[in-house]
């Protein structure tokens, strides 16, 4: 579209500028016809009038020569001296101006001065002129005729000489004296004369160009009454002439008609081959300026395309990146009745590097973390991503799930393959459900807060050591604190306290701690009794809300993160090892029995988890090879629970596969094998198994009471 | 033959052998459930091969007083349909 656009810019200019040469090329050969004419016109009245003015000056000079000096001569003789040299009239004027001799008698004794045309003669007296000439005019005494007069002074201004002749005269001398003149005279390169006797027509030139064409100038295809054409010397026609265009000047002169004529294609053609040059080069300039200005358009064409898929690769970057780093977070908490925990990270804009983690640790224990990675973008969530599988791995791994070392081994890790530059600040803890007891590593992060609800909250600002992927080598030091029962614990990363408002002023830590305290007061809902103001989802979203109240609309520099996790309750829990050998059986019985006496379970429930646990020992000591067997209790009160997991390493097998056996033949038919199972699937709440790394994993819920 | 405590894994070849012990000529048998706890799988083997063996000489075996609990096992396990259970 652009590229018509210039185009058609281009071509209204070039027309527009051809146009404007063409008439300016067009006006220019015209004026130059024009001037031609004019000066021909000139030249003409000058070459006729001069003519006959030399033809007269030298009939007057041999008239002074013959008489030597002004004297009065008789008629007669004066008529003869008129006669001899084909003049009208002749007078002898003596210094006064009086007519001493003419041949007309009655002007004898006249004085020139007496009138204002022949007093201008007068001055061939002053002894320094010696001729004067006037046009045909009408004499003063002789109305009829049209005269041209020419003076001549004697030597010494002593008089002068008048000698006149008539029109009509020079009518019928014209062809004799002028004809040769028109055939020679040059107009320009191809113009011409005509010139025609006014009554009969005969053309008396014969222009070269035309040469013996016509002889009469209707034959030329004059016409004085054609249209346009004004016979004053002075108006240009255009008009056919021997069937070729013409411009023409036309005059009357001593009964002729004179015609000059200028074909235009003179001029014309030079104009024309002068516009078409310019026409030509213009064509070119202008082409070439086009084609500069599309190639122009079509690299801001391409450059504009080039950015905007740029931004699109951009924004699909950005994209990708913020999915990742989505994709990556967990979705469901884990549930537990010990503990409530709810995490939320929101992005901003550029992708940054925020993320957290919670997952079970072995059956006590529960593994919860919140991390910042520097820098945004794509590489930044893919650092994040490792950093987190990392982190996850290290302390799985690790029976004693220290997350000091975890920090460490996954900054071994990360130092290994850091050459983006990045590092990451992190908060990892481990909390026990059995105690409360929280063992953490805070490397390089923001202080957590703690709070009872009722109580001031508390800043946790023990430090283990610098962030993640700084220095290879680097340790950090395990920290410890314990949650009490009810006790919330909120982690958070950077982007909330260094939110900023329109006036640049950052959350900070005052305010979070106020939103916090502020979360866990004010109104408590009744409705169902359970006090749900410090749990750890309305936690969040009041702090979240708190963040963007102050925040009022500027926008969201950095990634917010929030972790809630409220400590709810200890777990009741008996876990003990025995070896794989005969003493298993009656070992495992007897701290089954302990610990279900201790917690009062009663007789019925007792008895069949004793036989359930008969069973499995059973099982796992006749069949596996296990070296070991595991035994861990956990008990709930209010519903009275026990969730019984026996583990051994022994060889993979699920007991649970065993096909029951059908209690309705007839007792000879019957097998034993798989009742054990059978029983403890119906005298059980659950029975599940599993495979956990090298062991086989059998648990049993059983409720009571 | 009276029974007490429990009948499990650890306790089923205790009767075992003291069931073999008895004289051939034995043809029923009655067992004194009242003081038994509860019994396991490793219990019923050795009860189903009891029966069996009484059974086919002609005779029976018959128990006595079960408690509730172990009622319930042989509720469970259907073998409170073959077994002769008085109270």
């Amino acid at each position: 579209m652009r590229r018509k656009k210039i185009l058609l810019v281009a071509a209204v200019l070039y027309a527009a500028i051809v146009a404007i040469v063409w008439n300016a090329a067009t006006r220019r050969a015209r004026s130059q016809t024009e001037s031609m004419l004019d000066y021909a016109m000139l030249d003409l009245d000058a070459t006729l009038n001069g003519s006959i003015d030399t033809m007269l000056m030298h009939a007057g000079d041999s008239i002074v020569e013959q008489l030597g000096r002004p004297a009065p001569i008789s008629p007669i003789d004066m008529a003869v001296i008129a006669r001899q040299r084909d003049l009208d009239e002749v007078n002898v004027v003596a210094r006064n101006g009086e007519i001493l001799a003419s041949n007309e008698s009655r002007l004898v004794g006249e004085t020139m001065a007496d009138h204002e045309k022949s007093a201008e003669f007068l001055v061939l007296t002053n002894g320094v002129r010696h001729a004067l000439s006037h046009h045909f005019r009408r004499g003063a005494h002789n109305n009829d005729v049209r005269r041209k007069y020419v003076g001549v002074a004697f030597p010494g201004g002593s008089g002068f000489v008048q000698v006149g002749i008539d029109e009509t005269r020079v009518v019928r001398m014209f062809p004799s004296i002028m004809g040769f003149i028109f055939d020679k005279w040059l107009l320009g390169e191809t113009g011409f004369f005509l010139c025609a006797d006014m009554g009969d027509g005969h053309l008396i030139s014969n222009p070269a160009r035309h040469f013996n064409e016509a002889t009469n100038i209707d034959e030329t295809g004059y016409d004085p009454g054609l249209d346009g054409v004004v016979e004053d010397g002075k108006t240009t026609f255009r008009i056919r002439l021997f069937g070729e265009v013409c411009d023409c000047r036309a005059v009357v002169f001593c009964g002729h008609r004179i015609v000059a004529a200028l074909p235009p294609a003179e001029y014309y053609t030079t104009r024309t081959v002068y516009v078409a040059c310019v026409a030509v080069a213009l064509a070119i300039v202008l082409s070439l300026f086009v084609a500069l200005l599309w190639r122009i358009d079509a690299d801001a064409a391409r450059l504009k395309a080039f950015y905007a898929a740029e931004e699109e690769k951009r924004a699909a970057e950005l994209e990708v990146g913020r999915k990742i780093q989505e994709s990556a977070l967990p979705l469901e908490p884990p549930v537990s009745s010990h503990y409530d925990i709810f995490a939320v990270m929101q992005a901003a804009r550029e992708v940054g590097g925020d993320f957290y983690d919670y997952f079970p640790l072995g059956r006590s224990h529960l593994a919860f973390l919140v991390a910042d990675v520097s820098g945004k973008g794509v590489s930044a969530a893919l650092y994040m991503m490792t950093a987190k599988a990392q982190l996850k791995e290290a302390l799985l791994a690790d029976p004693t799930f220290d997350p000091a070392a975890a920090v460490k081994r996954t900054n071994d890790e990360l130092c290994r393959n850091n050459q983006a530059g990045m590092f990451l600040t992190a908060w990892v803890g481990v909390l026990d459900l059995d105690t409360g007891r929280v063992v953490f590593a805070n490397a390089g992060h923001n202080p957590p807060l703690r709070l009872l609800p009722g109580n001031n909250p508390e800043w946790i600002r023990e430090r283990s050591g610098c962030p993640l992927a700084c220095f290879e080598g680097a340790t950090w030091k395990n920290r410890s604190l314990t949650l009490s029962e009810g006790e919330t614990l909120l982690l958070y990363t950077d982007g909330v306290t260094e939110a900023a408002n329109a006036a640049n002023e950052l959350f900070g830590e005052e305010r979070l701690a106020s939103a916090l305290k502020a979360a866990t007061a004010g109104q408590t809902e009744e409705t169902d009794g359970i006090d749900h103001r410090s749990e750890p989802l309305a936690l969040c979203v009041a702090v979240r809300a708190a963040v963007a109240s102050f925040a009022a609309g500027a926008a969201q520099a950095d990634d917010i993160t929030l972790m809630a996790l409220r400590f709810a309750s200890r777990a009741d829990r008996a876990a003990k090892t025995f070896p794989c050998d005969s003493t298993a059986l009656g070992d495992t019985a007897e701290f089954l029995e302990q610990e279900l006496d201790r917690r009062q379970c009663p007789a019925k429930a007792k008895t069949q988890l004793m036989v359930g646990l008969d069973e499995i020992v059973s099982n796992i000591v006749r069949c596996s090879g296990a070296s070991g067997i595991a035994l861990d209790l956990e008990f709930s009160s209010d519903p009275g629970q026990v969730v019984m997991e026996v583990s051994d390493d022994g060889v993979a097998f699920n007991p649970l596969s065993v096909k029951e056996p059908d209690i309705t033949l007839a007792p000879e038919k019957r097998a034993v094998g798989g009742l054990g199972i059978m029983l403890l699937r119906k005298t059980m709440d659950s029975v599940s198994w599993r495979r956990a790394t090298g062991h086989n994993v059998l648990t049993v819920v059983k409720s009571f009471g | 033959m009276s029974l007490c405590g429990r009948l499990d894994t650890t306790t089923s070849p205790e009767l075992e052998e003291a069931l073999a012990a008895l004289p051939q000529d034995v043809s029923s048998l009655a067992m004194d459930f009242s003081q038994l706890e509860y019994l396991s799988s490793a219990g019923l083997r050795v009860l189903l091969a009891a029966h069996k063996r009484f059974a086919t000489s002609g005779g029976e075996l018959v128990l006595r007083h079960v408690a509730p609990a172990v009622m319930d096992i042989f509720d469970m396990t259907g073998f409170a349909d073959f077994l002769s259970i008085e109270k």
